[in-house]
């Protein structure tokens, strides 16, 4: 048996300091910073970094793929309906139609393949890792954001007393699910007003959420679940299509701003 | 008297040409013409956007609180109804507050035709819903009388209530992530539903509920099987509009006979 490189401890610990400390370094400033890493910022991130633009997910959690592993119910198949099969066919994910317009997919297949392909086109990620606030500049322009570690936030105050730190891009992306963290730290400076969900409406609720996806904010473009909770629009069921193609289309509309910038 | 037919976004949900045919039949002597979009007047980019933003200020939050007029909306919303107004997308599931948006379209109307000698009447793919003051809650509705006249075919499929089983299982259904078409053919038959066949025959029923309000004040009947009969189940919407047997009551036949006579 071949036997593995004499490494001592150290050395791990000063490979695992020295990548990340260079990739954090290279990340302070970016093309775009995704809140989120669901479906819907995943996708943005992966067309997006297709591009060649620095695209750096923040993800609250250790893990990535917020909802996308399980369906509903805790039952790990995923539905989806036509047109999104074709961002399936993009990404590689095996699925089968059940009924007419209607595909089913393997949740841990479909998410891992979205988010090797997220990496594969050279998305970074910062995960364990929680929004806290926006960069605001001149005109209230959106310019970066404040993070911090998520172990950080979720210990009490009194003993965790971490200042948080600031990174900036030319566009962040809110893809923060039901929450709309991102919008909502807005809507508490007083530039936009959130509207909530609208009850379910599983049917419609995919077409609206593509019609509004879209930039919220000066800098700020808000795709999947989030556009729901900003614009008050029915709130969806178990099924991931428009999660996908709002993420697709909010790289778009990225991809245009910085264009301009540029 | 005149008749304009109006589409807004209503796409093959309705055939208008055929509404337009059967008012003809109806009323011999009144001239029907389909316009197409009710924005033909006003589409210069000015008009667009400051339309748009008005149909954005009525988009119901909650059905529980009453949408103010002149209510702030956000800049995707008016992008959205910009998209809607040009024709750019048939995307629906906004629900609106019916009176506003009904206004909307009267300010669009020109003042010439504001009178009762025109009877405008709209079909959209919008859902909307009136304010109930006595129990604090806006109701579906699938039309609204007046000038103009608005008839939904997104409310003749969401707004008179479907079998009570229906609602029960779908929302077990739901909680399951069950496939919704197979709920839909356990009941298919029993309700309009979207891109049914049926919808430009019911539609008839509605176009002269707009008609009678015009000629007498007063859209409605208590006949369960005239077409004037406002239902509130999807199974009397049914039968007052494919069933019954006869087009109107003996009252209303009455009533239309002597319209078709005064009108000439």
């Amino acid at each position: 048996m071949e036997k593995f490189s004499p490494v001592g401890e150290k050395d791990i610990t000063h490979a695992i300091v020295s990548e990340f400390a260079k990739q954090f370094e290279e990340y302070v400033e970016s093309d775009c910073i995704i809140i989120g890493g669901g479906p819907s910022g995943l996708m943005a991130g992966r067309n997006l970094a297709k591009t060649g633009r620095k695209i750096l997910i923040v993800e609250r959690n250790n893990y990535l793929g917020g909802g996308f592993w399980i369906g509903g119910y805790l039952m790990n198949k995923v539905t989806l309906r036509h047109p999104a099969e074709r961002a399936l066919d993009e990404l590689g994910i095996p699925y089968r139609e059940v009924s007419d317009g209607l595909f089913v997919a393997d949740g841990p297949h479909a998410c891992s393949k979205l988010i090797a392909s997220a990496c594969d086109n050279g998305v970074k990620f910062a995960n364990m890792t929680v929004f806290e606030d926006l960069i605001l500049k001149e005109n209230g322009q959106v310019c970066g954001v404040v993070i911090n570690w998520t172990p950080v936030s979720a210990l009490p105050r009194e003993i965790t007393c971490v200042d948080p730190i600031a990174i900036e891009s030319k566009v962040v992306i809110d893809a923060t699910g039901h929450d709309a963290q991102v919008v909502r730290k807005l809507e508490e400076r007083g530039f936009v007003k959130t509207k909530g969900f609208g009850a379910m409406w599983v049917e419609r609720s995919e077409d609206l959420i593509i019609e509004h996806t879209g930039e919220v904010h000066p800098g700020l473009i808000v795709t999947g679940m989030a556009v729901s909770t900003t614009y008050g629009l029915p709130r969806m069921g178990p099924t991931f299509g428009a999660m996908l193609l709002s993420g697709e289309m909010a790289a778009g509309i990225t991809l245009a701003k910085l264009r301009l910038r540029e | 008297m005149k008749i304009f037919l109006y589409d807004d976004s209503i796409g093959e949900e309705i055939d208008i040409k055929e509404i337009a045919h059967y008012l003809g039949q109806k009323l011999s002597k009144v001239k029907v013409k389909a316009r197409g979009t009710p924005f033909l007047f006003n589409l210069s980019p000015d008009k667009v956007s400051d339309y748009a933003k008005k149909i954005a200020s009525t988009k119901i939050q909650e059905v529980n609180r009453k949408v103010l007029s002149g209510q702030e909306p956000l800049y995707a919303e008016i992008e959205y109804e910009k998209r809607r107004i040009l024709g750019k997308t048939k995307a629906f599931g906004v629900l609106y507050d019916g009176f506003l948006l009904q206004s909307i379209f009267r300010e669009i109307k020109p003042r010439v035709e504001l009178s009762l000698e025109f009877i405008h009447i709209i079909f959209t793919n919008r859902l909307f819903a009136t304010w109930d003051e006595s129990n604090k809650k806006y109701h579906l509705r699938t039309s609204i009388y007046g000038i103009p006249c608005l008839v939904s075919a997104t409310g003749i499929v969401e707004a008179p209530a479907k079998p009570k089983e229906y609602y029960l299982l779908k929302q077990q259904y739901e909680r399951l992530g069950q496939d919704l078409s197979k709920l839909e053919d356990k009941f298919r038959g029993s309700f309009i539903d979207y891109g049914d066949k049926r919808l430009t025959e019911v539609a008839k029923g509605y176009v002269m509920q707009a008609v009678f309000y015009s000629l007498t004040g007063d859209p409605f009947c208590e006949d369960k099987g005239c077409r004037l009969y406002n239902a509130h189940w999807q199974e009397e919407l049914i039968f007052a509009q494919l069933k019954a047997g006869y087009e109107f009551c003996q009252w209303h036949t009455k009533l239309l006979g002597e319209a078709q006579a005064s009108l000439g």
